[in-house]
């Protein structure tokens, strides 16, 4: 940030820190004098652009719509231009100055790292919380009564779980996210077999999501997106066949689940298949115990996300995969994987249904991500492995920065997962047997 | 690890291109049963010692060619610092001597003497009574994977015992017991044929049948669902001997914290914390102060960080897995924000609650940590409860107002203690042993100590010689 280092000699640091405080409240003009004022020494045009670059929003709100529409463009034009690196750079520095003022938890944090919206000079800088401290911290921007909805992290039993706040205004960025990245990767048209024209005539999908409806589990930040995804794009005959049962463990309501198959089967129709990777293991266990092998119409796929957690036996990604295709007549090519999580508002796939299957994950433009050492803290090369860490400009009302507990491998811009970091379980030699 | 120049004595020697099958297991048994019926069996224990302490002053010596290998590959295959290895291997080295091992018979049989002839101690004799005890034939053992000392305490007490040994090294560290058993091969080749040592993923049904298939003993460290996979599978005729999961943490008493003492005891809990890299049973994953000295419990963590700083600077702790930094680097991540927390809580007098859905931590966290690298991390934390650490020299500092104290916020983890290392004035130190056994401890020992138990201790509270013997008693006739 070349200005803002400009203005700091003649005023002083803390003085301008205060003075920046303010400002990001302040309207574009109302700002400019302040620091006009504090500055005499600097250089106006200098001062200018540094205060047109960085209080372009007075609010969260602001941001907000302006993000949303942005989101909406892509989704209209494809175009990513406001994404580019000195657009997504300008973006998350400004919201970090607007969470910045808002969270003060995250304020704390930042100030520990010794970064202040004076001295970020790069959104590599911004600083990261990591998803464990969602548990236990408010990590959020809204006001106390604001909020109106709460995502939770799944879990096993007893495990405090993190928690992600959302008002009407921030689902609707989330929204915007989920269905901006979930179109080009579950919804595209032209697959690799040249299959067209296998949605309905309005162009909707048939939607069939192994998960319990999002009512049902309004925790769940993958029922709302599937939610969200069956509204936008889903035809009348989409539907969530997943349920709670009385321990509250998601179960799959297999009468639903295969009369919804059958339709499908019956009238030739190609559909999305939605759910959890132990969603699916319940089917493939249900399929063996009934000797049931599938082939949905041509141009069908599957998206499949999460861990297992011990809902079901585990299977490696590889033999998930093979085992659905087997068992559905989908083809490698359209079973994608999703990876998300409920202290991100936007998601990662795998691969474009119909696209070569590979097991790299790409985040939307409007997120960058980082693989950093987790000995030194300091970004590995391409083919390194990490801690994988995503600057989500979606998290609007959050934080922006969050480091996931997930070990990555950095492949270019995108990322294989290596798996969970241990987090607390009691180890001693005698655990160490393998 | 394939180590080009050691010979291939044992399965584990082999290079990778070589498959084992479990038939090849299954006939390595039955030869290391038949050699040790002829070789090892007619053995006396004064002989076996005497190798025994033999060996282990050749592996006391810098110039010892596999020492060497030992310490050069060492932080290749188990992620030790040479001078961390170097002093764990002669901890354990500098208590194989004769003195020591004739010591451990007869603490454990009750006489040195009962493995070659009856015999027994006078309180025995006087009714008559003597006792003559006799290894497994073939002990197998299921060993520990970080941990290398472990395995070799108990391939010394096979040969004491006169048992062929099949040990199932863990993937990540056959290095140290390949060693070990080479040495003992370089001297006495027909002892090395009463060994043999192999790995393969754990778990495997097929191998470790053929194993235990052969074995009347086997030994497992590990966790309870290992124990209890292999239990299932065990035939009748094996018996099992387990080592389940042990936590250990340190005591410091107030009257040792004088500003003179503190930085002495301080280098103390480092060593402790250094050795092994943490990673063993005996390594502490809390430090509990008491808040009486006139040093405060938040002092002697910032002095444990610099001794740890030094520590780092003689006995570097060496390389880790990146899921070891990232455990490290996630945990030092959440407390610093913790404590970040804190401080602005404290400082700014931000209004605590933002409605119903806000938990701020109650306890106040610091944290010292090593600079661009996870090498060493203290974290302060008010809280008392008992936490496990994620280890590799990651250590939790704790006030309490007394050991009474300190033991109820480790009720979640009783049972499961193994070691706690104290710091105390002589006076004191008897006092509080004696409320540690009470509460189910089963070793105490001197702060510094933790992860050097002598040769004879009792591993979980259990006699390990007597636990891998079956005895035949002799009444005799009364005159």
């Amino acid at each position: 940030m070349r200005a803002a280092v400009q203005v700091q000699t003649p005023c002083g640091k803390f003085g301008l820190a205060r003075a920046n405080r303010n400002c990001a409240l302040r309207t574009d003009s109302t700002s400019f004098r302040l620091i006009a004022r504090l500055s005499r020494k600097t250089n106006r045009s200098q001062v200018r652009h540094w205060a047109v670059k960085t209080a372009m929003f007075t609010s969260l709100s602001d941001f907000g719509a302006h993000l949303h529409s942005r989101l909406a463009a892509f989704g209209d034009t494809g175009s990513c231009d406001s994404f580019d690196d000195s657009g997504f750079d300008r973006l998350s520095r400004s919201l970090f100055r607007l969470q910045f003022e808002a969270n003060p938890a995250y304020r704390a944090w930042s100030e520990s790292r010794g970064i202040t919206p004076e001295t970020l000079s790069s959104w590599k800088q911004i600083p990261l919380v990591p998803t464990a401290a969602f548990k236990e911290l408010d990590l959020s921007c809204l006001e106390s009564g604001a909020a109106s909805r709460c995502f939770h992290s799944s879990g096993t039993t007893g495990h405090t779980p993190s928690r992600h706040w959302h008002c009407t205004e921030s689902l609707a960025v989330y929204e915007e996210s989920a269905a901006q990245w979930f179109a080009p990767h579950l919804l595209k048209e032209a697959d690799a077999d040249g299959d067209l024209g296998s949605r309905e005539s309005d162009g909707r999908w048939p939607i069939l999501s192994l998960t319990p409806p999002s009512e049902a589990v309004s925790h769940s930040s993958l029922a709302h997106m599937i939610a969200t995804t069956i509204q936008r794009f889903g035809s009348r005959d989409s539907l969530f066949v997943g349920a709670l049962n009385s321990n509250g463990d998601w179960v799959v309501d297999t009468d639903r689940l295969l009369f919804a198959l059958r339709r499908s089967l019956c009238g030739n129709r190609p559909l999305i298949l939605m759910g959890t990777a132990f969603n699916f293991v319940h089917f493939l266990d249900l399929a063996e115990q009934r000797n049931l092998r599938y082939r949905l119409a041509v141009g069908s796929r599957l998206m499949e996300t999460g861990g297992y957690k011990g809902r079901s036996r585990e299977l490696s990604p590889g033999l998930l995969h093979s085992e659905l295709s087997r068992r559905l007549g989908l083809a490698p090519s359209h079973i994608v994987t999703e990876y998300g999580m409920c202290e991100l508002s936007s998601q990662a796939y795998s691969h474009a249904a119909g696209a070569s299957p590979e097991r790299h994950f790409h985040f939307p433009p409007w997120t960058r991500i980082q693989v950093l050492s987790p000995e030194t803290g300091k970004e590995v090369e391409d083919g390194g492995i990490g801690t994988l860490a995503v600057i989500d400009l979606a998290n609007v009302w959050s934080v922006l920065g969050v480091q996931t507990g997930d070990l990555a491998v950095r492949q270019g811009d995108g990322f294989q997962l290596m798996g969970r970091i241990s987090q607390s379980e009691p180890r001693g030699c005698s655990l160490m047997t393998a | 690890m394939h180590v080009p120049s050691l010979p291939h004595l044992f399965l584990a020697d082999l290079p990778p291109e070589a498959p084992l099958t479990p038939s090849l297991v299954r006939d390595a048994c039955i030869s290391v049963k038949r050699n040790r019926a002829q070789w090892l069996l007619p053995r006396r224990t004064s002989e076996l010692v005497d190798i025994i302490a033999y060996n282990a002053d050749r592996w006391l010596q810098a110039d010892y060619p596999l020492r060497r290998i030992a310490l050069q590959s060492g932080a290749a295959e188990l992620g030790f610092s040479s001078p961390t290895m170097a002093r764990g291997l002669d901890a354990f080295f500098r208590q194989l001597t004769h003195d020591h091992l004739i010591g451990w018979l007869a603490q454990d049989l009750g006489d040195s003497r009962r493995l070659d002839e009856f015999a027994a101690p006078a309180s025995e004799l006087r009714h008559g009574r003597l006792a003559l005890a006799r290894g497994p034939e073939l002990l197998a053992q299921v060993a520990a994977g970080n941990l290398p000392v472990s395995t070799l305490s108990l391939m010394v007490a096979g040969l004491l015992l006169r048992s062929g040994q099949f040990i199932k090294c863990s993937q990540r560290s056959t290095l140290l017991p390949r060693l070990f058993a080479h040495s003992l091969a370089e001297l006495e080749p027909k002892l090395g044929a009463c060994l043999e040592l192999a790995s393969w993923p754990g778990g495997h049904e097929a191998f470790e049948g053929a194993m235990m298939g052969e074995a009347d003993c086997l030994v497992v460290q590990g966790s309870d669902t290992v124990v209890e996979d292999l239990r299932r599978r065990m035939p009748s005729t094996c018996r099992c001997v387990a080592y389940g999961h042990r936590l250990s943490f340190g005591f410091i008493a107030g009257d040792v914290l004088g500003t003179f003492l503190a930085r002495k005891v301080a280098d103390r809990a480092a060593v402790d914390i250094a050795a092994w890299n943490q990673l063993g049973c005996l390594s502490p994953h809390v430090l509990y102060v008491e808040d009486t000295g006139t040093l405060t419990p938040e002092g002697f963590a910032a002095a444990l960080s610099e001794a740890l700083v030094r520590m780092e600077q003689t006995e570097p702790r060496g390389a880790l897995r990146p899921e070891e930094s990232a455990a490290i680097d996630q945990r030092r991540s959440l407390h610093q924000l913790r404590a970040a927390h804190h401080r602005s809580l404290h400082r700014d007098a931000i209004t605590v609650p933002r409605g119903a859905f806000f938990e701020a931590p109650t306890a106040e966290t610091q944290v010292w940590s090593s600079e661009g690298s996870t090498a060493w991390t203290v974290v302060y934390e008010a809280d008392p409860t008992f936490r496990t650490s994620c280890l590799n020299r990651f250590i939790y500092v704790k006030p309490c107002r007394n050991l009474g104290d300190a033991l109820r916020r480790a009720e979640i983890v009783r049972g499961q203690i193994s070691t706690v290392g104290i710091a105390a004035t002589e006076g004191r130190a008897q006092e509080l042993a004696l409320e540690l056994a009470r509460w189910g401890v089963s070793r105490v020992c001197p702060l510094g100590r933790m992860q050097d138990p002598p040769l004879a201790w009792r591993h979980d509270g259990r006699p390990a010689l007597s636990e891998l013997v079956q005895w035949t008693d002799w009444e005799q006739a009364s005159s």
